[in-house]
């Protein structure tokens, strides 16, 4: 791409562990031509602006419709704000009803757990549960009440300018915001308001505008204060009897219309607001809508307007997700004092301080309060699990985690049970002895160690040595960690030269790529590459200085391979680096004419690992075809399987397991010679990556995917993944194991690595970008008011060869209230772990089951929310934890993701399954619930805004024909380009002013205008934040590249699955059902 | 020189034929053929080159099945009816329509009586149909196991081998040492090998595979095209076979980068060394040729394999490598399982048709003893050598490539056929050979080496090679009737091969002898060739050392003397001194004496590599350099006379004397005390001393000759008197004086510190036992 610099100055990183942000700036660097340093965290900017202009302000209070249709949900904040915002703002600067950043979701949810409670209180009667819920609210009844909390229901009040609550607080999010918030958007609320008013309808708010909505507030009494009301008109709804939760197909048929129903358009159009608030849903239970209509009708005015639909949900008002972005940057502290505040969303930009806990980048817990028992937890129905990132990338402005030397004694720990010193281990008895915060041992303090306490008995040093005020730190490891000396950093490639990948350009992408990777890589003395090719032979090359040119060794025998020479084969990398470039640039000529269509991955892996043997090192493998000789070899189980399938076969995800067992016994030779293998799939064709997988996945490397290949566009993307692999921060040959309070205990370690003893994980490589989930279980009980401890200990190797012990610790109060849990639940970590359950399940269990056991799972926490913590409200409200509110939109997308949807190519899930066991927990949202921008009408950037727009919903009902849209899951982006653009737009875009010739894989170029400009920003930006290059892909609508895109509409309705109103019901039903049968 | 075959009395023993019997007359019964005690054999030198060898430019005519033998000199010929009756079957035969012109006055070269031998060029007549002859091809296996020095050493042997071989021939390159790197020269990009691991045994469908020769994975090429009726190679085997003229640049590149084997020997042990596996590439290489080219595998190997199939001595120096000794005591733990391997890999190559050649340089065993089967059956050249930079290898490597006169006659592709009289069977063959399998009436039941056919493969020949036919004589019931009988037996042999030029030639010798009835003892007497019989009989014996264990050769070797010398003897019952031999015979117990004592028989002076090495020679040499190997020649060089022969005694030893020895493997000039003195103080340096001069030079002249005629090429010893080398004469010569007779000595002579009874006690000895009753 133009953007490439194709050589970025190499950003010599002595220690990258230590100070990541170098590291992270050297990813920019990256693909981006320009992006500043700018942190910035996507902001929604843009979005809300846009939507702004074009409306005319006044009357179209509810953008969402418009094309730029604002993706959030309409603030309508529940008349709760008004207190909540009273009291909870205090915490932080951020606008307190809206905790974190999604301001816009604001409006029904109810504000944030901790200050949330204000909030609530108003709505629900109970109090510890209110707090937290949100009542959705099926039914249109009068729930009105709440502001929004439900979608639309509310519509019982005229006015259900829930709004209004905000009007109280009105000021304080939108306008005000501006400033703290993200919200660019503001200054236009600011105007409205005004009018806004007047305009909307009854309607209410808006949603996508939230901003602009408030203005109303004033007047709507929400009845908020009745939330009981709505219930009422629940019941109805709540057509428990109405028996199918499912969706039946039949009614759904209907139903469809009216949602994204024309009929709801036209009505746009014209008054512009339709009341937002009970919009749709008629939808949702097909039945409800019976019974609602009444209550709809009489409603909303307006509604009259809309044709049959009585009852409606809007969806404008369901939970959805607020990008992060949108808030300034968030300083988090992670402890105060014995108060251990939730962190920020893992989404969101924010900057730690480590006062104790770790930074929520290397540990999150599902939970910030931690059960005090294991009833508690079966009860709740969440998972118990931590996300252990250990190489997180920090942000630029954090403290670099510190390193500690205790010389010959090597760290202090506890006799007992091994743990590493940390903060919160007590010191007693002026200090000689201390008290191991995880099992309660109380050991002698080392001679050397001992220090007086101070009157608030902590040792008065405490603030000096990091390991007793911070939450990370890295140990200098001793000999005593050793078994050989620390690892040199060694990088072994292998090409595949078989025919086709010779053919697609694959073998010429992937010399290029690792030629100008290697330019890039820091030339210590330390560093050692090698080279192999393979076809259906390896072919090794000794890159000896004393030879003239290269010699290439061939390993003919793919059954049983071995190295050819004892030396030679790995240099260091300042001795060879010319001969190599020079070796990268003749191979792909060299097989030009190559006729050997086989592959022998499996014997080219082992060679590479027997070269690799003595030292240990990544293998890096550039795939193209399905390994079809040799060990290890696979057949083209695709085709066979849709034989199968065609012949009711009724267990296809067999095909998703490996084919065998032998490349999971090679993998785990592998990693006890610490040989890390990421694979890079450059293909066009299925190449079985449930098999490939295993080995990646045993040795803590990853699977690259590049399907299907394209000379032409994929080159940059595989350079650019190339370079991130060798130059993101990591370490070697470590272990790791995750240490915690006497009362739980670990449960299960899930990602990429090897396990050979219970207790410990071992990682022959470790990196930013891997994410291990360790789950836990009761096995005792914690006191009320204890804090549970978890330490996460990493021993590795630095690319420098220095052996460390990274020490990461957590401690988080015990609970025994139900509600505390529900409160302090992390949605983002939760779903990393049905994520990473999900996949896990895929190649096990048929898909519907594992979609079932999702829902279920989902449905379940909900009930338990509903069954133990709202217990009051009507069972025809649906009440969601505030703090899980998008719950059921990610269990949405989740089930019609790729890896769970039914039409998905194999290879496609199974790509998916193993990128999501090593995911983060920032990254597994968006790659499910991907971001969606409209790019033909990107604001300019004013001053600390972020280039980003605003996100908007998955839902086809936001786009526009006229627009172009830019959707991204940190993996993939697709452009998709409606149908009446504009050319002149397309030609800034594009460069050209029809679609026509453009290539779907499309290269982003950078046209002298404007928009281009800006849309090179954005997408750079998002580079920056994936810390990946995406791959682009253009699509037209009413191609099947459209389809595509549409896919991943996840709100929409498809054949098979629900659309997000529709599910909404589905749990709300299956909800009422649980809680009925008790 | 004793050689020579005039010393010996008779002029060019092997005549025109170069076919030796050892009984010229034929005992007519079985009986009186095991009371000869030397078995009846020829001794045959296919393709030695003979001025007077007729040459005809049409394909033999030969009798009908299953006969097939050729027409002959010996054939009765009916010129009116234009029939010919075979001496052989008696069969009567048509001759064939372009005989027709035949006439008593117009007679074929084959009928001519004197044309016992004659070569056939078969399509010389017909242009047209003659084949491309397909180029040699030279696959060169190099040890890379050594010392830099020795490397060195081979690499410029191997330089100047390139620059000597013939611009057509293909050539390819092996080296190994840990593991096998077979290099690809047809690839301009990059130095290509391909490496095989050292440890496994790998066959050569593997190899085939491996090296995507087998068509499998050849993609569109598909199987290989017929070309001239040929399975021609497949394109893909000139990636690793290229003629001489295209690679050659390649090749010295290579050599140039070439280095000792990389991989660490650990302390206190030997180098890993797959020779086994080494091989087995090399033949499965050739594999992928056609068929019937002519290929040479030549391996130049600088110690024992250690590792793998073939491996001979594990890699723990404390372990040594087997002796002679362990061999007899089965203590050689690899021996036999080596031995198995390689006797695969010799069908393998005679299947294919090539030659495993080795030149084992080096000061440790190697494991000929081992591999002897291979080049054995192959017809392959061997040489044994200290150092890669001694002349024995140097100059050996150097002849093999050389042309014209000098030249070995490298030959592919050899046959042999042999066709008997009825009463003649034929019980095998020691020599170069393999058996072909062709089982019909003439074979013997009773076996002596390849046996149980009537025709051997020759994958490589050369003039020199030479070849023993035992005989068995069982005359049928009719013709032991002296009515019926006819009084001549025939053989023949019917020889074909590639020459080097690559043409197709039939060398066929037919030979008839005499039966002599069982009672006239003169006419056998007569019929004695010693020399043939000393050669037989060593052969014999070296054969039957090797494959009988507990066999005593040297008490067989006395028993058959004795009851050769009571049977041919003159003497009184019980009075040894009556007793007086034939001159026919007279040579021989001196002959039985020096074999008992050569290193064919006391093998426990050598290795075994040693030993199998020897043995190879003896059995693929003519008989007369054959004698020399059982009975070194001793010539004298002094001032009173011209160079005489002497006997071969420690009493031919003298101080004014220079002695040359020609033991064959070795040749040694030994100077007399005196002259030694003479020599040391420079005489020969100054003009007035021109004949000392002389004198020190002619024996090296002589030498020297001997050298230049032989292969391998004998070590040149030249030592003087009491030197530490001149145990090299010392341990050939008759120890006629030793220290136990040391008083007696004449001044000058020297003793041998031996307990070995002297040739007159030996004598003595058999005389005594002879004329015992």
């Amino acid at each position: 791409m133009a953007s490439l610099q194709p050589r970025p100055p190499p950003n010599y990183i002595p220690n990258p562990n230590q100070t990541p942000n170098l590291a992270a700036d050297s990813f920019q660097n990256l693909q981006i031509s320009g992006p500043g340093s700018a942190p910035p965290p996507p902001t929604a900017t843009s979005g809300p602006i846009s939507r702004a202009v074009q409306p005319p302000p006044g009357p179209v209070p509810r953008g969402p419709f418009a094309s730029n249709g604002p993706p959030m949900a309409p603030p309508s904040g529940p008349p709760g704000v008004t207190p909540s915002m009273i009291r909870a703002p205090s915490a932080q600067s951020v606008p307190a009803p809206f905790p974190g950043s999604p301001p816009s979701n604001a409006p029904y949810t109810v504000p944030p757990p901790g200050r949330g409670q204000p909030v609530g209180a108003p709505y629900m009667t109970n109090p510890n549960l209110n707090p937290v819920s949100q009542p959705l609210q099926v039914g249109p009844p009068a729930s009105a009440a709440q502001p929004n909390p439900m979608m639309g229901l509310s519509a019982s009040q005229p006015n259900s300018m829930n709004q209004n609550p905000l009007g109280s607080m009105g000021p304080r999010p939108f306008p005000g915001q501006p400033s703290s918030q993200p919200y660019p958007g503001p200054p236009a609320l600011a105007s409205q308001p005004v009018r806004g008013p007047p305009q909307s309808f009854p309607g209410q708010t808006f949603v996508g505008q939230p901003p602009m909505g408030q203005p109303p507030m004033g007047q709507p009494p929400m009845g908020q204060p009745q939330m009981g009301q709505p219930q009422m008109g629940l019941h109805s709804m709540g057509p428990p009897s109405m028996a199918p939760p499912s969706m039946g197909a039949p009614p759904m048929g209907s139903v469809a219309p009216p949602f994204g129903g024309s009929a709801w358009q036209g009505q746009q159009r014209q008054g512009g607001m339709l009341a937002p608030v009970r919009m749709a849903p008629a939808g949702m239970g097909q039945q409800p809508m019976v019974s609602t209509p009444g209550a709809v009708m009489g409603y909303s005015p307006h509604a009259g307007a809309q044709v049959s639909t009585p009852s409606k949900i809007d969806p404008n008002q369901i939970p959805r997700p607020v990008p992060s972005s949108n808030s300034s940057l968030v300083y988090f502290e992670t402890r105060q004092g014995s108060v251990v505040s939730p962190p920020p969303p893992a989404t969101s930009d924010f900057i730690v301080r480590d006062a104790g806990n770790c930074s929520p980048r290397l540990m999150r817990c599902t939970m910030n309060q931690i059960p005090c028992n294991g009833e508690i937890l079966t009860q709740s129905c969440m998972p118990l699990a931590l996300m252990v990132q250990p190489f997180a990338l920090p942000h630029p402005s954090e403290e670099p985690i510190q390193l500690v030397d205790f010389g010959e004694m090597g760290p202090v720990r506890c006799i007992r049970c091994k743990a590493y010193i940390n903060p919160f281990m007590r010191f007693i008895d002026q200090g000689r002895r201390f008290v191991c915060n995880l099992c309660g041992f109380g050991n002698d303090t080392p001679r050397d160690y001992i220090c007086n306490l101070g009157p608030d008995m902590r040792r008065r040093d405490a603030d000096e040595r990091p390991e007793l005020c911070r939450g990370t730190v890295e140990f200098v490891a001793t000999k005593e960690f050793m078994v050989r000396e620390p690892m040199p950093a060694v990088y072994f490639f292998l090409v595949d030269v078989s025919m086709n990948a010779v053919g697609t350009g694959a073998t010429a992408a992937a010399c290029s790529a690792i030629s100008q990777a290697i330019s890039d890589i820091p030339e210590g003395p330390r560093t050692m590459v090698g080279i192999a090719t393979f076809d259906s032979t390896i072919h090794f090359y000794s890159l000896k200085r004393s030879q003239q040119q290269p010699v290439m060794l061939i390993v003919p025998d793919a059954e049983d391979v071995y190295t050819p020479l004892q030396t030679d084969l790995i240099v260091p990398l300042g001795e060879c680096r010319e001969a190599l470039e020079q070796l990268l640039e003749s191979i792909p000529s060299m097989y030009q004419t190559n006729k050997i269509a086989d592959s022998a991955f499996g014997a080219a892996i082992k060679a590479g690992f027997l070269a690799l043997k003595p030292t240990g090192g990544k293998l890096l493998v550039f795939q193209s075809v399905l390994p079809s000789v040799g060990i290890g070899s696979l057949s083209s189980r695709e085709a066979e399987g849709r034989i199968n399938i065609s012949n009711a076969d009724k267990e296809p995800h067999k095909l998703l397991q490996p084919a065998d067992k032998t490349l999971k016994t090679m993998a785990v030779e592998f990693a006890e010679y610490q040989v890390c293998v990421d694979v890079f799939l450059i293909t066009q064709t299925y190449v079985d990556i449930a098999s490939i997988s295993v080995v990646p996945s045993t040795t803590g490397g990853q699977i690259y995917y590049y399907y299907p290949f394209s000379a032409v566009s994929d080159p940059a993307k595989l350079y650019n993944d190339l370079r991130w692999n060798l130059s993101r921060p990591q370490g070697f040959e470590a272990v790791m194991r995750v240490r915690c309070s006497q009362g739980i205990q670990v449960q299960e370690y899930s990602g990429n690595f090897c396990k050979r003893v219970p207790t410990d994980i071992d990682l022959p490589a470790i990196d930013s970008d891997k994410t291990i989930m360790v789950t836990f279980k009761h096995d005792d009980k914690f006191q009320e008011g204890a804090e549970c401890g978890f330490q996460c200990a990493i021993l590795y190797t630095t690319v420098h060869g220095q052996r460390r012990i990274r020490v990461m610790n957590l401690s988080l109060p015990c609970t025994t209230v139900l509600g505390n849990l529900f409160r302090s639940a992390d949605l983002d970590s939760q779903f990393s772990c049905f994520l990473k359950q999900a996949a896990n399940g895929i190649p096990t269990t048929p898909l519907t089951q594992v979609r079932e056991q999702i829902v279920n799972h989902c449905i379940n926490i909900l009930g338990s929310y509903r069954k133990f913590c709202a217990t009051i409200s009507s069972s025809g409200q649906l009440i969601l934890p505030e703090a899980l509110k998008l719950l059921p939109l990610y269990t949405l997308a989740l089930i019609k993701s790729v890896g769970l949807r039914n039409d998905g190519r194999l290879d496609d899930r199974s790509y998916w399954a193993s990128h999501v066991a090593s995911i983060s927990a920032s990254l597994a949202v968006p790659l499910v619930y991907p971001r969606l921008i409209s790019i033909h009408d990107l604001p300019s950037k004013e001053e600390g805004d972020s280039v980003l727009p605003a996100p908007v919903a998955l839902s086809s009902e936001y786009l526009s024909d006229e627009g172009v849209f830019l959707l991204e899951n940190g993996e993939d982006a697709l452009i998709y380009v409606g149908g009446m653009v504009n050319p002149e737009i397309l030609q800034k875009l594009f460069g050209s002013p029809s679609l026509e010739g453009l290539p779907s894989q499309l290269v982003l170029q950078q046209f002298g205008n404007d928009l281009s400009t800006k849309l090179n920003e954005v997408v750079n930006e998002i580079r920056r934040q994936r810390c990946s290059y995406l791959r682009l892909r253009l699509c037209k609508k009413g191609e099947p590249s459209g389809m595509l895109f549409h896919s991943y509409m996840v709100e929409d309705k498809a054949p098979g699955s629900l659309s997000y109103v529709e599910f909404l019901v589905h749990v709300h039903r299956q909800i009422q059902i649980q809680t009925k049968s008790n | 020189m004793a050689t020579d075959p005039s010393a010996l009395g008779a002029p060019d023993p092997d005549g025109l034929d170069a076919i030796r019997l050892t009984w010229n007359a034929l005992p007519r019964s079985k009986l009186e053929a095991s009371k000869c005690v030397i078995p009846l054999a020829a001794c045959i030198s296919p393709l030695r080159s003979n001025p007077n060898v007729v040459s005809l430019p049409y394909p033999p005519l030969r009798c009908k099945q299953p006969c097939l033998a050729v027409l002959n000199p010996f054939s009765q010929v009916d010129f009116n009816a234009k029939i010919w009756i075979c001496p052989i079957c008696y069969s009567r035969n048509h001759f064939p329509p372009h005989y027709q012109s035949i006439s008593e006055d117009r007679i074929p070269g084959e009928l001519y009586s004197a044309c016992t031998t004659v070569e056939y060029s078969p399509y010389e007549s017909n242009p047209a149909a003659i084949p491309a002859p397909p180029p040699p091809v030279f696959l060169f296996v190099i040890d890379t196991c050594v010392i830099e020095e020795e490397l060195e050493f081979v690499k410029s042997a191997m330089r100047q081998a390139i620059g000597l071989i013939p611009d057509n021939a293909l050539v390819g390159l092996i080296t190994f040492g840990t593991q096998v790197h077979l290099h690809e020269l047809g690839f301009a990009d990059l130095t290509k090998i391909f490496v095989f691991r050292g440890t496994k045994e790998i066959t050569k469908e593997q190899i085939l595979d491996q090296l995507g020769l087998s068509g499998r994975n050849m993609g569109p090429r598909g199987p290989h095209p017929q070309v001239n009726g040929f399975n021609h190679p497949s394109g893909a085997v000139n990636r690793f076979l290229l003629p001489a003229s295209e690679c050659e640049y390649t090749l010295n590149t290579l050599l140039d980068d070439l280095q000792t084997d990389q991989w660490p020997v650990e302390a206190g042990n030997r180098s890993i060394r797959c020779t086994g596996v080494a091989l087995s590439v090399a033949a499965g290489l050739l594999g992928a040729c056609m068929p019937g080219t002519g290929a040479r595998i030549i391996a130049l190997l600088g110690g024992p394999c250690t590792e793998g199939p073939g491996m001979i001595v594990s890699k723990d120096l404390s372990e040594p490598v087997r002796s002679h000794k362990d061999l007899a005591k089965d203590a050689a733990p690899h021996f036999q399982k080596a031995v198995k391997f390689y006797d695969a890999l010799a069908k393998q190559l005679v299947s294919q048709g090539h030659v495993l050649d080795l030149f084992a340089s080096a000061l440790d065993q190697v494991g000929i003893a081992e591999m002897k089967v291979v080049v054995e059956r192959t017809g392959g050249l061997v040489v044994l050598s200290e150092s890669f930079g001694h002349a024995v290898f140097k100059d050996s490597f150097k002849r093999i490539f050389d042309v014209g006169e000098n030249a070995l006659g490298l030959s592919f592709n050899g046959a042999l056929e042999v066709n008997c009289s009825k009463d003649l069977k034929i019980q095998g063959v020691i020599g170069p050979c393999t058996s072909l399998e062709k089982k019909g009436v003439l074979c013997a039941e009773s076996v002596v080496g390849q046996g149980n056919t009537t025709a051997w493969k020759l994958c490589g020949l050369d003039r020199s090679t030479s070849l023993t036919v035992f005989f068995d004589v069982s005359p049928s019931e009719r013709s032991s009737q002296p009515a019926h009988a006819n009084p001549h037996a025939y053989v023949q042999f019917v020889t074909s091969y590639q020459n080097p030029e690559g043409q197709m030639k039939i060398r066929v010798t037919t030979i008839c002898r005499n039966w002599v009835e069982s009672s006239v003892t003169e006419e056998l007497v007569q019929g004695f060739d010693q020399e043939t019989a000393a050669v037989v009989l060593a052969r014999y014996i070296s054969l039957k050392m090797e494959m009988e264990e507990e066999f005593d050769a040297t008490r067989w070797i006395d028993r058959s003397l004795i009851r050769l010398c009571s049977r041919f003897g003159d003497y009184r019952k019980d009075d040894p001194a009556s007793f007086n031999l034939h001159s026919n015979f007279s040579l021989f117990p001196q002959f039985m004496f020096n074999l008992r004592r050569s290193q064919f028989v006391q093998v426990f002076n050598n290795s075994p590599d040693e030993t199998a090495f020897f043995r190879m020679i003896l059995n693929r040499e003519t008989v007369t350099n054959s004698v020399a190997m059982i009975q070194p020649s001793l010539i004298a060089y002094s001032f009173s006379a011209p160079p005489t022969p002497v006997l071969l005694d420690v009493a031919a030893i003298a101080a004014d004397r220079i002695l040359l020895l020609d033991a064959y493997f070795s040749v040694v000039i030994f100077h007399g005390l005196t002259v030694a003195q003479w020599r040391n103080m420079g005489y020969h340096n100054q003009p007035e001393h021109q004949a000392f001069a002389q004198l020190l030079q002619a024996p090296q002249e002589e030498a020297q000759i001997i050298i230049n005629g032989r292969f391998p090429v004998p070590r040149l010893v030249v030592c003087d008197q009491h030197g530490s080398q001149a145990r090299f004469l010392l341990a050939k010569l008759n120890p006629s004086a030793t220290y136990t007779t040391a008083h007696e000595v004449a001044p000058g002579s020297d003793i041998i510190f031996t307990d070995d009874v002297s040739f007159q006690v030996f004598s003595e000895h058999l005389q005594r036992l002879a004329v015992q009753s």
